[in-house]
């Protein structure tokens, strides 16, 4: 057994354990450091992820678990997303009435969940896995479980999380009936022969059912709205990059490298969805008031974007789906770092109250104003060009199936509703005459630190995309599509 | 002779009562039991696939699925506690704050 391939797992629970520890001696005026060492831990087991080599897949577990680049790839994703996520809970755990230490444990046990579905090659560990993060999501969630809207957001996500995990589960019995084996290598073997068998095909549904859940696709989208607005921020965000992440990994996994000849025939399907998401997304963002909403809807948006390059069925196509994300990632930890520190005061969460916020706090402003403007597409930044590569794969694809032509218009005219919501952010910061009673606004080294990074990562990633572009290539070979 | 297709008929009908507890019921513990029961159709489904692929690994996925339902239950019924605490109810009709 090559217990050694999952030794960036095992630090990661390890770490996890030690702050859960840590937190019993920790007096209550020092917690927030808990947050600052674990975030410290994973730098360090994020810089030796780079000894780790894997020219050639590594499998463990009985070929339960596989670490190859791809698998690499979403780790370090995965370990950054989550550094920046407790960098920014560490702010706004002063909002916790206890426990904030266990939150910071809860983050890395769900990161570790995150890392286990990265290298999932089997049935067995992709639900082991996704459970991980989503029950400890479901804590994460209704962890302000003194305010009513943290725990109704915490229960909703608990009824339709489990609902969908009991039709990924069922699906997952019907694939293993209709083929006898668990295993993707295996399944890719059996399944090419199999690709008209109804079992095999109601199974996949089902699966793609649960993980359209954790991804907020349509139409397993309904939670996501209630949710992002219920939960703490520092969740907000984790769910945003992290846990819609590990879904796309999964998917990739299991569509591209497990059941490859029954997802080509699914490319309608696929394509579908990603429309409906996109237009559903843009469309109900439109009218929203409450800041944490509309990035609710935006993230269905987003996942519908993620989607057109799973529907493209290409290996460019989940080269971008992984630069989007990486975008995506500094893009949404910034917004929400923001909107921790501005509504650090108030309990409400309306857009109205960012009016004249370039007055108070020119540079926040500045950094919401640019997150805003990436997530919208804009050129020179991170989400345009993870955009255009998306549109790029699709476009490629067009001489096989010419409906990628419609899903393309679909994603245009998406972006261009998404530009009215976007730029009426900006325009409340910048242009709103209604002057509300404001706190003076104070942004403590450590958030002015993951603002920077993410400032200064989401124009690299605009303007000298080479560098990620070749690493998300070197990971998606690895799929064996 | 019992053969598999009257265990899925049987983990069928489970799934199916299951899902309907789940959208019809109004309060949450008997949502939860819904869901339970849905788990455990598919646990069922996956045994008697096992019985007759002749292959072990279903058998030994319950045991996963069992403990993860175990884990999901402790988690989802302190919630429910909690929300109990707060509202002295446990309907979803009382849970309508988050909105437009």
């Amino acid at each position: 057994m090559n217990i050694s391939a999952s030794i960036l797992e095992i630090a990661v629970v390890l770490l996890g354990v030690v702050i859960m520890l840590a937190d019993l001696w920790t007096p209550p005026k020092y917690k927030s450091w808990l947050g600052v060492g674990s975030a410290a831990g994973l730098l360090l087991i994020l810089a030796g992820s780079f000894f780790l080599q894997v020219n050639e897949p590594i499998q463990a577990f009985g070929g339960m678990y596989v670490l190859d680049a791809f698998a690499l790839f979403f780790k370090r994703f995965f370990i950054v997303a989550t550094m920046l996520v407790l960098l920014i809970s560490v702010e706004y755990s002063k909002k916790f009435q206890s426990g904030s230490g266990e939150y910071f444990s809860l983050s890395l046990f769900a990161l570790s969940g995150m890392m286990f579905a990265a290298s999932a090659n089997h049935f067995a560990l992709l639900f082991v896995s996704l459970e991980l993060i989503t029950i400890t999501f479901y804590i994460l969630t209704s962890f302000l479980r003194h305010q009513i809207i943290s725990l109704e957001a915490g229960i909703k996500y608990l009824i339709l999380g489990a609902l969908s995990s009991a039709f990924l589960l069922y699906g997952i019995a019907l694939v293993y009936g209709a083929t006898g084996t668990m295993q993707f290598d295996a399944l890719r073997a059996q399944s090419a022969n199999m690709v008209q068998s109804p079992l095999l095909l109601v199974g996949l549904l089902m699966i793609l059912a649960g993980l359209g859940f954790k991804i907020a696709a349509f139409p397993f989208q309904i939670w996501a709205p209630d949710v992002y607005q219920g939960s703490p921020n520092s969740t907000t965000a984790f769910l945003a990059v992290g846990s819609k992440a590990a879904g796309f990994a999964l998917l990739m996994r299991l569509l591209m490298s497990a059941v490859p000849d029954v997802a080509l025939s699914w490319e309608p399907l696929l394509m579908g969805m990603a429309a409906i998401t996109i237009l559903y997304g843009n469309l109900c963002a439109l009218p929203q008031r409450n800041l944490k909403r509309l990035l609710g809807y935006s993230s269905i948006a987003h996942a519908g974007y993620l989607m057109m390059g799973v529907a493209a069925m290409s290996l460019n196509g989940s080269g971008a789906i992984l630069y989007y994300l990486s975008g995506y990632l500094f893009t949404v930890i910034a917004a929400f770092l923001v909107i921790i520190l501005v509504m650090q005061h108030t309990g409400a969460e309306d857009i109205i109250q960012l009016a004249q916020l370039h007055q108070r706090a020119p540079g926040l402003a500045g950094m919401l104003a640019l997150s805003m403007v990436s997530l919208a597409g804009i050129p020179p930044l991170a989400g345009f060009f993870g955009k255009f590569l998306l549109l790029r794969a699709v476009l490629e694809q067009a001489s096989v199936h010419t409906a990628y032509y419609g899903l393309v218009a679909v994603a245009v005219i998406g972006v261009v509703i998404s530009l009215v919501y976007y730029f009426g952010i900006i325009r409340t910061i910048y242009w709103e005459k209604q002057q509300l009673v404001a706190d003076e606004i104070h942004v403590s080294p450590i958030s002015r630190v993951v603002l920077w990074v993410c400032a200064v990562l989401m124009i690299y990633l605009g303007i000298l995309p080479n560098r990620l572009m070749e690493a998300a290539s070197t990971a998606v070979e690895s799929l064996k599509f | 002779m019992i053969g598999l297709e009257h265990y899925l008929i049987v983990s069928a009908l489970l799934f199916s009562l299951g899902m309907m507890g789940v959208i019809l019921r109004r309060n949450l513990i008997v949502i939860y039991m819904g869901l339970e029961l849905m788990l455990n159709a598919a646990n069922l489904a996956l045994v008697a696939f096992s019985r007759f692929n002749n292959s072990m690994d279903g058998q030994v996925m319950v045991f996963f699925v069992i403990t993860v339902a175990a884990a999901e239950v402790a988690v989802g019924l302190a919630l429910i506690v909690a929300l109990y605490r707060k509202r002295q109810s446990t309907e979803v009709a009382d849970l309508t704050t988050l909105k437009l």
